[in-house]
């Protein structure tokens, strides 16, 4: 009887003392992962891996006149901005909507347009760069600014998701930031490397 | 002292006449229990199997209506429509007109997923096609656009559908109407009998 | 303290027995993947929903396009890849919706969406006894030419449905790295 109490007790300390280090180290984890981490600064004209892609920054520039086949009415102002995106994938694949993201003063999401061809949004094909247009609109009134700072997200890639047991590419998280002079307009010159 | 240091004997020797029989009933109710579980657990799919699946026909004789989905429906024509010339001549462009008078009123609910079929004497089945179309002199509509057509009770809806068959099918083909709310079972129309 | 070893043992067993079955067994995502019909150029495939037969594989540097009554010409920064085929419904009317040509690397590249608006791209309607066809236009990086594999299926995501794969055999190579017999515009007119 009295046996039994006190193996009872250890159990419950010993199941106690897992529970108190599952925390501790759960804890540590969040607080290490909520850590300040110093911004990346990436240069215009650079490449970047992201994960399933690699793009080059290219140039960024204000138009008030319509784009690559997307329509701007009067008075209308949008920020465009250009890349390089080479699918890094073994699958054509339109998963580059949030790759860049402006960091405020736009719209919130941007059209997507193949510059080649002006074709909305296609999936872009193992293995072939292309140059991607990134289009921004401005809300009314709004002057475009001179540096245009864009996060560069990046994701991982998973061999089985949690659920499926899928392969994907899995938790965006931010690379770092690139900021990229506004030119006047569609004769904005590449960034150099 | 450790917790498994009790004087519990794990291994079944020396079981009382009670236990025994309570391990015998255990792994007699398994037999019943894995079977109901497996169709408790399949039974959510099946169900998801029958309801997009037409599987159990009633006749409808040339002339006469039929309740379904709610409503009364009546095969009025089943014609040819020759003389395409974007259409080889070994494929022929058929019309089906059937004439519903619309009894309940929620056809969004009751006719979701309106299916109307042709069906030959081999089971093959066709569906309505989008590569011809012929203008409309009537108000006729297709099935699913009547769903959404607002119609009151007691209208009799015009329902028209164009369909693409080989010339081989023709002599045997017979109208056919399937709505989710009556699925499996669907209406297989009897053939035009003038 | 005999028994207590014995316990371990099992224990270990079947750690090992779990961890075997982990590494060796199908995921889920093979268990559940479409099932080939398997085939080559001209041979005709019956699959569960549709019968496929390729007729043949051109290549061309440019696309010509009617898009919205303008011609356009489209570049690519590989090449293009146009399938022919004949499709044939099986005995209830169906759609075919996906292909994929997946180069010897194992790249796959789905068909573009670039072309969708021309005659014949995907999805094309079947009935049964009408006979149907459709264009595939792909476009491909000309290392994946040679030893392609082309699937094709009835749906975007299929799982444990039938699926063409349809081998496209070697094609040779020219001196500017294109596949040999590449053209320099394909013109995908209303006829095919």
């Amino acid at each position: 009887m009295f046996g039994s109490a006190r193996s009872k007790l250890k159990a419950w300390i010993v199941g106690g003392m897992g529970t108190v280090a599952a925390l501790a180290v759960g804890g540590a984890l969040g607080v290490f992962d909520a850590l300040e981490k110093p911004v990346v600064l990436l240069e215009p004209g650079q490449p970047v891996e992201t994960g399933p892609w690699e793009v080059r920054p290219l140039r960024a520039y204000a138009v008030e006149k319509g784009v690559y086949g997307l329509p701007l009415k009067a008075g209308e102002k949008a920020l465009v901005f250009e890349a390089e995106m080479t699918n890094r994938t073994a699958l054509s694949s339109k998963n580059y909507f949030t790759t860049f993201q402006s960091t405020g003063g736009t719209d919130d999401k941007p059209y997507v347009v193949l510059v080649r061809d002006s074709s909305m949004a296609p999936a872009l094909q193992p293995g072939l760069p292309e140059r991607m247009a990134y289009v921004w609109g401005l809300p009314a009134g709004a002057t475009p600014p001179d540096r245009f700072v864009l996060a560069v997200n990046g994701q991982i890639y998973k061999r089985r998701d949690n659920l499926y047991g899928v392969p994907g590419w899995y938790n965006e998280h931010v690379i770092g930031t690139v900021a990229m002079p506004v030119g006047a307009g569609p004769d904005t010159p590449d960034a150099k490397p | 002292m450790s917790i498994a240091a009790q004087p519990i004997d794990e291994t079944g020797n020396g079981r009382t006449p009670a236990e025994r029989r309570w391990w015998l009933r255990s792994l007699l109710a398994l037999v019943v229990l894995i079977p109901a579980a497996l169709a408790v657990m399949s039974y959510d799919s099946v169900k998801e199997l029958l309801r997009n699946q037409d599987f159990f026909a009633t006749d409808v004789a040339w002339g006469s209506k039929a309740r379904f989905g709610g409503s009364d429906w009546q095969l009025t024509d089943l014609r040819a429509a020759l003389g395409r010339a974007d259409i080889p001549p070994e494929v022929v462009p058929v019309l089906v007109d059937m004439t519903v008078t619309v009894g309940e009123t929620n056809l969004q609910t009751l006719w979701l997923s309106c299916r109307i079929m042709l069906i030959d004497s081999a089971g093959r089945r066709w569906l309505p096609t989008a590569a011809v179309s012929f203008r409309q002199t009537d108000d006729a509509m297709t099935c699913n656009s009547a769903i959404f057509s607002g119609a009151k009770g007691g209208d009799a809806l015009k329902i028209r559908e164009t369909f693409l068959v080989p010339k081989d099918a023709t002599a045997t083909i017979r109208p056919a109407v399937g709505v989710a709310s009556e699925r499996p079972g669907f209406l297989l129309f009897q053939r035009p009998q003038n | 303290m005999m028994r207590r070893i014995a316990n371990i043992a099992v224990l270990l067993v079947a750690a090992l027995l779990c961890y075997g079955m982990q590494t060796t067994k199908p995921h889920y995502a093979d268990l559940t993947a479409p099932i080939p019909v398997y085939g080559k150029i001209q041979d005709t495939l019956r699959t569960r929903t549709f019968d496929i037969a390729v007729d043949k594989v051109a290549f061309a540097r440019t696309l010509k396009l009617n898009r919205f009554g303008q011609q356009k010409l489209l570049t690519s920064g590989g090449v293009w890849a146009i399938v022919t085929a004949k499709l044939n419904a099986r005995d209830r009317s169906t759609m075919v919706a996906a292909a994929t040509w997946q180069g010897p690397d194992g790249l796959n590249y789905r068909a573009s969406e670039r072309v969708s608006l021309a005659a014949g791209a995907l999805p094309v309607a079947l009935d049964p006894g009408v006979a149907g066809k459709t264009r595939l236009v792909f476009e491909v990086l000309p290392s994946q030419v040679t030893g392609a594999t082309l699937s094709v299926s009835g749906k975007l995501a299929g799982p444990l449905d039938s699926e063409a794969r349809i081998a496209l055999g070697s094609v040779a190579v020219q001196a500017d790295g294109l596949p040999e017999g590449t053209i320099e515009t394909y013109e995908l007119g209303e006829t095919f």
